[in-house]
């Protein structure tokens, strides 16, 4: 016998998995997009994201104070973390603007949200979001990829399409709709792979042509003469596996070209906006200009998931809710961009039987402190970030619509019932996709990654329709 | 991804495994147990110094002992054992990760068993969890043996003892090698494998015209000889040893300016083929070995300093923001990591918090490992990458650099006096402007240093602003002045310009007389300083009670001598896991995969090696050869394992599917490099050069980066930036790197294909490779192989322009001649006008002029491309309000005079409605002078619109049909087509493959023509079709894939 038998018995029975314990994971051998089955039945298929960069300021929006208001212009007493010192007071700021009751659940929203107002059955207002960190970057990256301020992994789009592949194999899985103004706060960063293959890396869909990069040929050889060219490139391809038949990666090649040119026609289709209804262009604000822009991307969101997209996310350039001045005017000019679009969004994807699939998320990495920023003159006053307590809202899914979740403090500094976490968030979305958040896991250098990271988490299940079974 | 967790992993094992699936008879703890703990409980119960519950499982004595609950289990009965109960119910261990089902039916077993041991238990064991005789016998740790070598008659297919220790594995499943690949096959992988490069066409038809026996060995020697070869294998030790030009750690992502030394360096010993033991220890301890490194450097210093670059490859964000103890331990942590996954085969990462959880590495030979590199790496006396730059000026430099510098300041010296005299000018004329005393005060004042004044002096100058003349302000008082002075600036720059330039090394260099202790870090953190730990190798790498450690501080070296004596040790010849590990590399990358699946983890959770005598053996030679990775080259691919076919024969397809048995050579994908580097040296274009700074990368208008079209050097020399990868590298997998690279993938996926269809660069390349094939097109194609292709029309334009006259009465109705002279926008009869010959005869896009008399008429002559019925729009204007205007007629070749008008200081329209034409038929656009040929210049613009049979019309216009001289007639496309292939497959086309390349241009040509495609300019239809068919070929399998 000796050492040559040892190897035998490698050979034949893949023996790596007689000599290493039994429940050291591995990564699957290729790594591809084609769709695979959840670990549990999955409520949510898809995902629409509208990441709001700036830190929302959850008082004049999402969560009434009346202490606030009251106390207006007080000092307040408790211990403030600022990011801009110099321009730093303890004076509250009461919002100038005024709350009622909507819908059938009664949830309180600000006049600046009038069309959230009008889904607030369908939607979970969670009021109790928290980082513990006031940066911007500290915070979207604790949002993305599971650790604060950390850089190099994956994020939540990466992990869905690696855990569950795509539906459609004409389009890609992860796609991020970028604003004509540029790429939002910490850049490429809110949509990359990390450590996992560039395959899970978000596709930019820009705002302006070439809206997918290399998609299509330049415009002279599109058409006929780019078909008659992968008629070629096929035979080629198909007479040279002729000679080397049964390999696996130059079938996968010729595949892969076909795909490329199904990718073409389909993302045209996708984006051809053309094909709706004047009604459903109007609901996503097309005929205004202050909401045409931010609209039309919620509407091709929606196409997108329509044609088997898993995630799809949507940024603004820089960070429009990082309302330090002015917040008065400011503010109010981000919410006519997005409140109507994105209500609309939820309103088509429920008339379209869609909603229940699909995840929808708004909202920013922080919120804002309920003091005031002064900048001198009291009409630029505005609010430093806080990252302590803020709001956000998630829809369809498998989330309870008509209600909200966790409060802040009597002035909507801190989270102080049901705290929501990142991680938290993260691992409920996976729940809901049907992933078990530490089950699902890439091994790199060696190591077992998640992406909670392993830090403490769990699943929010009171804001489940079918929460899991403890 | 881990679907239903243990069980899917005994399914699997019970379905392939011959063992019947069953637990062992004799479990012992050594064997069995310890692992399990190993994994879940050690942390706490055995690796510290603090016990949780008093409970130490590191003996079976200890646990018999028990801890604060009692005996951890009662031996024969595992339902009454505290462990077992704990385990069952998840208390234990603590948090996610629990014990699986399997590994508790272990522990039930074996304490029903009597909780066994292998042997007595020492009388006393240290701290730490030690390394047991059971663990040391893991294959990786073993010592290498060489193993006796098969005999085998079949001397023609047993090459060398790679191939006699393959067959030996094969052969009791009766499978053998495939036959030798041809000629034609061997060339390109020896070409792409050494040099990553194609053969030019000339070292192509060499090799494959030399039927001698030794031709082969003889290209391998040469391939090894070539300055590709280290720029290809450097690129490998690159990957594992993390090469950025670009600092990471932070978002800044700082450029890393000078780290392309390394990278020479590492090309520079690859082709030097510098015994790999001694490239080791230079990277590991060139700076102590380079001596004491006062005055100039040495040439031989400057090479061991800037090997050390590899100590300084990872991410370190320490001068762009990080500096802290955060970043600065980040950055040794990833240093040890490359140094563990590039030369020990483990990744030792999980040691800096805790001891490893499946191999046998405590957490103290992690810190040993750290305490080699703490003297050069030291956190608690930290340098930036900027502080830890190396100058390169020599004493020379400096005294040259302070004799030009003494000259830049005789021209400062006079710029100060000049400056001096402008603004006392300047002061004393806008004093001129007020009356004394003010005057005198105001200078006084001004006079004053500002510190020195008074408040009244302070009070007056803010009060008269206008005489606080300063040297930035002084153009406003005097622009002339300003101006004298820049002169004295520019001529101060331009003498500095002349100092030697400023560079500098990346390296790591340890400060003398620094012997830093190194602590051993509580759960990693180094906020938790725990005991001493000594420099030292891993405990497992010796054999038992042998492990050396190194001294703290070596008193023959200035440095402490850490990094030399490890350096030493790993090089030594004994060490199991260097050689292995480098040897493993070189056969991962001519086959694709190595012996060991994992080439970064020689551990538990790596895979064994499919041929452990193999790898030994080879690990042996290497060093036997004195680490010549030439003679492992050689070896290699001179064995019949490298020189089969790599075809999947249906028996093979059957008996070894997985080419688990090498019965095959495995095709391979290029990698990133190799793809872009074989587009440049197909079209000829690859600019060869070797070393220097990276070549910049930039975003296209589109946002995407890319390497500047105009550079043609090797993807080798592209910037590798962290943050801003270059989209083609990262879409065929090359690295970004966060640490370092252990292994690449080799991904197929949609994003490639689409770079490949429509990238600029893909594009770009197939443009030049049918420029390439028009200039030099095979001549020597058989006149067969040419007589049995598709015809191939070239599409030519359908308009003339000439001369001439119109008689219907005439034998020959319409005589016409072409008009010789092309300005560059019109045709005339030649470069003076008027010309003595033809006069005035001008034609132009729009129109032109006639000339005197009838037979110099312009005429515009359209031959019909097709059959059909003709219509023809258009309007004949004559501008000028003198003379007595132009006559102009069509006449066909078929019909005759079809339409006549006259144009007389007007415009009139010349429509016809329908004209019958046949291919090859003339249609004339004639204009004439009348009577006289004064102010005749006329505008005729038509359209004509040709109905053809099938229905579909197209047309032609004389504006934009208007054109200078057509080109050469290019050489047939038949031809350029043979010329493409040769020059992308390096071989000629098959016959076969030539009446498809026909029938492609064919197709293309006639799509180009009939939708009338609008081509870039400058770029003919035919150009256009030879470029697609060029595209097609640089991106189909048998370019991207090496078989």
């Amino acid at each position: 016998m000796g050492i040559g038998s040892v190897a035998l018995a490698t050979l034949l029975h893949q023996d790596q998995l007689l000599a290493v314990p039994k429940n050291i994971p591995k990564n699957p051998p290729t790594f591809d997009l084609v769709e695979k089955p959840s670990q549990f039945p999955a409520q949510a298929k898809a995902m629409i994201s509208l990441f709001q960069h700036g830190g929302p300021a959850h008082m004049d929006l999402t969560d009434p104070k009346p202490e606030l208001t009251k106390f207006h212009d007080t000092d307040y007493k408790e211990d403030v973390q600022f990011s801009f010192v110099n321009r730093a007071t303890k004076k509250l700021l009461g919002s100038p603007w005024k709350f009622s009751r909507h819908g059938e659940c009664g949830t309180e929203l600000s006049e600046l949200l009038p069309h959230t107002a009008e889904i607030v059955d369908d939607i979970c207002l969670i009021r109790s979001m928290h980082t513990g960190a006031n940066g911007h970057e500290v915070s979207i990256r604790y949002f993305h990829s599971g650790i604060p301020g950390v850089l190099g992994r994956p994020t939540l789009g990466s992990w869905l399409v690696y855990g569950l592949g795509n539906e459609s194999q004409n389009l890609p899985a992860y796609m991020v709709l970028t604003d004509p103004g540029g790429h939002p706060v910490d850049s490429v960063n809110n949509w990359t792979n990390g450590f996992m293959p560039p395959l899970f890396q978000g596709t930019v869909l820009r705002p302006k042509e070439p809206r997918i990069l290399n998609l299509d040929a330049p415009p002279h050889l599109r058409g006929e003469l780019q078909r008659q060219n992968l008629d070629l490139l096929d035979t080629l391809n198909r007479r040279h596996l002729e000679q080397h038949p049964g390999e696996a990666d130059l079938e996968a090649r010729i595949a892969s070209y076909e795909l490329a040119a199904n990718m073409q026609s389909a993302a045209r289709e996708a984006l051809d906006i053309s094909q709706e209804t004047k009604a459903t262009q109007d609901l996503y604000g097309l005929d205004d200009d202050a909401a045409r822009e931010y609209g039309t991307r919620c509407l091709i969101a929606r196409r997108l998931v329509e044609r088997g997209v898993r995630f799809v996310q949507l940024f603004h350039s820089g960070q429009p809710w990082d309302n330090h001045s002015s917040i008065a005017t400011s503010l109010p000019s981000v919410c006519q961009k997005t409140d109507k679009p994105s209500a609309a969004l939820v309103k088509d994807l429920k008339q379209r039987g869609l909603l229940d699939s699909t995840v929808v998320h708004w909202g920013g990495e922080i919120g804002r402190l309920p003091v005031t920023e002064n900048h001198g003159d009291p009409k630029k006053r505005g609010r430093d970030h806080n990252g302590q307590g803020f709001s956000m809202w998630v829809a369809g899914g498998g989330f309870r619509g008509g209600m909200t979740y966790g409060e802040t403090d009597e002035f909507g500094h801190r989270a102080v019932v049901d705290k929501v976490t990142p991680n938290d968030y993260q691992s409920t979305l996976l729940h809901l996709f049907g992933l078990d958040p530490n089950e699902l896991f890439y091994v790199h250098n060696g190591q077992v990654k998640e992406i909670t990271a392993g830090r403490e988490s769990r699943i929010v299940s009171e804001i489940l329709h079918r929460p899991p079974v403890a | 991804m881990r679907v239903t967790p243990s069980f899917a992993a005994l399914f699997v094992i019970c379905l392939t495994s011959t063992t019947p699936c069953v637990l062992a008879d004799d479990l012992t703890y050594e064997q069995h147990i310890r692992p399990i703990f190993r994994q879940h409980c050690f942390d706490c119960h055995g690796a510290e110094e603090e016990k949780e519950g008093q409970l130490d499982l590191r003996l079976v004595r200890f646990m018999t002992q028990g801890g604060e609950s009692g005996a951890a289990f009662v031996a024969g009965q595992p339902d009454e054992s505290l462990l077992i109960q704990r385990v069952r119910v998840g208390e234990m261990p603590p948090g996610e990760a629990k014990v699986t089902a399997e590994e508790l039916a272990t522990l039930e077993k074996w304490i029903a068993d009597g909780a066994k041991t292998a042997r007595p238990e020492p009388e006393s064991i240290g701290p730490g969890l030690g390394v047991t005789p059971e663990e040391r016998a893991f294959w990786s740790f073993l010592p290498i043996k060489r193993p006796d070598i098969p005999a085998f008659d079949d001397e023609a297919r047993v090459r060398t003892p790679i191939d006699a220790l393959l067959l030996q594995e094969m052969q009791p499943h009766n499978l053998a090698f495939s036959a030798d690949a041809t000629q034609q096959t061997l060339m390109l992988r020896a070409y792409f494998d050494l040099t990553g490069l194609p053969p030019t066409p000339a070292e192509a038809e060499r090799f494959l015209s030399d039927s001698s026996p030794e031709a082969y060995e003889q290209l391998i020697d040469e391939l090894l000889l070539s300055p590709h070869y280290g720029e290809r294998w450097g690129r490998h030790w690159l990957d594992i040893a993390g090469y950025a030009d670009s600092e990471g750690g932070t978002d800044a992502d700082a450029e890393r300016p000078w780290a392309w030394r390394y990278r020479d360096y590492v090309v520079h010993s690859f082709n030097a083929d510098k015994p790999f033991d001694q490239f080791i220890i230079e990277q590991l301890a060139g700076d102590e070995l380079a001596g004491p490194q006062n005055g100039d450097l040495t040439d031989e210093q400057i090479e061991l300093l800037t090997a050390t670059g590899f100590l300084r490859t990872a991410a370190d964000g320490t001068g762009s923001g990080a500096n802290n103890p955060e970043g600065q331990n980040q950055v040794i942590a990833d240093t040890i990591k490359i140094i563990s996954t590039s030369l020990l085969g483990l990744s030792v990462g999980c040691a800096q918090c805790h001891d490893h959880r499946y191999d046998p590495i405590p957490q103290t030979d992690y810190f040993a490992i750290r305490a080699t590199l703490e003297p050069a790496l030291d956190w608690q006396s930290w340098k930036t990458p900027p502080q830890r730059q190396v100058s390169l000026y020599t004493a020379a430099d400096h005294a040259l650099a302070a004799e030009i510098e003494a000259e830049a300041q005789k021209v400062v010296a006079e710029r100060t006096e000049k400056q001096t005299q402008f603004m006392a000018e300047a002061l004393a004329k806008e004093l001129g402007k007020y009356e004394e005393p003010l005057r005198t005060e105001l200078r006084t004042a001004y006079e004053t240093p500002a510190a020195e004044r008074t408040d009244e002096q302070k009070a007056l100058l803010k009060e008269y602003p206008s005489v606080n003349i300063s040297p930035g302000v002084l153009y406003q008082y005097n622009q002339a002045a300003a101006d004298e002075l820049k002169k004295f600036d520019a001529q101060i720059a331009e003498i500095q310009a002349k100092k030697p330039p400023h560079e500098y090394l990346r390296a790591l260099v340890e400060p003398a007389n620094h012997a830093p202790v190194t602590k051993l870090f509580h759960r990693g953190d180094y906020r938790s300083p725990k005991f001493d730990v000594e420099p030292a190798s891993l405990t497992v790498t010796a054999p038992e009670n042998e492990r050396p450690i190194f001294s703290a501080d070596d008193t023959e070296l200035p440095s402490t001598g850490r990094r030399l004596a490890f350096a030493k040790w790993l090089t030594n010849g004994r060490h199991p896991l260097v050689a292995r590990t480098i040897v493993n590399r070189v056969w991962l990358h001519h086959f694709g995969r190595g012996l060991v699946g994992t080439p970064s983890d020689f551990g538990k959770l790596g895979t064994p090696p499919s041929h452990p005598e193999l790898l030994d053996w080879l690990a042996d030679e290497f060093m036997a050869s004195g680490w010549r990775l030439s003679h492992l080259h050689k070896l290699i691919m001179t064995s019949t394992v490298y020189r089969q076919s790599s075809v999947k024969t249906p028996p093979l397809a059957e008996l070894d599917p997985e080419n688990r048995y090498y019965t095959r050579k495995p095709l391979i994908r290029l990698e990133a490099e190799a793809l872009r580097d074989r587009m440049l040296a197909t079209t000829g274009r690859l600019d060869r050069t070797l070393f220097g700074k990276p070549l910049p990368i930039k975003e296209d208008d589109a946002g995407q980066v890319i390497v500047d079209e105009n550079q043609l050097r090797r993807s080798l020399y592209i910037q590798q930036s962290r943050s801003r990868p270059v989209a083609l590298m990262q879409a065929f997998d090359a690295p970004v790197m966060q640490i370092n690279c252990e292994q690449r993938q080799s991904s197929t996926v949609a994003t490639q294909s689409l770079m490949l269809m429509n990238g600029s660069f893909v594009l770009a390349q197939a443009g030049h490779l049918a420029e390439l094939a028009e200039s030099d097109p095979d001549t020597t194609l058989d006149e067969q192989v040419l007589a049995s292709l598709p015809d191939i029309p070239l599409p030519t334009s359908p308009w003339q322009f000439g001369y001439g006259s119109y008689d219907p009465d005439a034998s020959e109705a319409v005589t016409f001649q072409l008009i010789p002279h092309w300005t560059g926008s019109s045709w005339q009869g030649g470069a003076e006008m008027p010309h003595p010959e033809i006069g005035w005869v001008i034609a132009n896009a729009g129109g032109g002029h006639p000339g005197g008399g009838a037979e110099r008429a312009v005429i515009r002559r359209w031959i019909s491309p097709y059959s059909g019925q003709l219509k023809i729009a258009g309007s004949l204007h004559h501008p000028s309000e003198n003379g007595d205007g132009v006559r102009g007629r069509v006449v066909s070749s078929r019909a005759g005079l079809a339409g006549e008008w006259i144009a007389q200081h007007s415009t009139v329209e010349t429509p016809i409605n329908a004209l019958d034409v046949e291919v090859g038929d003339t249609v004339d656009f004639i204009t004439d002078c009348r009577e006289h040929e004064t102010s005749d210049s006329f505008g005729w613009s038509v359209t004509l619109t040709l109905s053809q049979d099938d229905g579909s019309d197209r047309e032609w216009s004389s504006e934009s049909g208007f054109h200078g001289p057509s080109p050469p007639e290019p050489p047939p496309l038949a031809q350029q087509a043979s010329r493409a292939w040769k020059l992308a497959y390096c071989r000629p086309p098959r016959q076969e493959e030539m009446v498809l390349a026909g029938e492609f241009l064919r197709d293309q040509l006639n799509t180009i023509d009939a939708q009338q495609t609008s081509l870039p300019e400058g770029v003919t239809p035919a150009r256009q079709a030879m470029a697609n068919l060029c595209q097609a070929l640089l991106t189909s399998n048998e370019f991207l894939y090496i078989d």
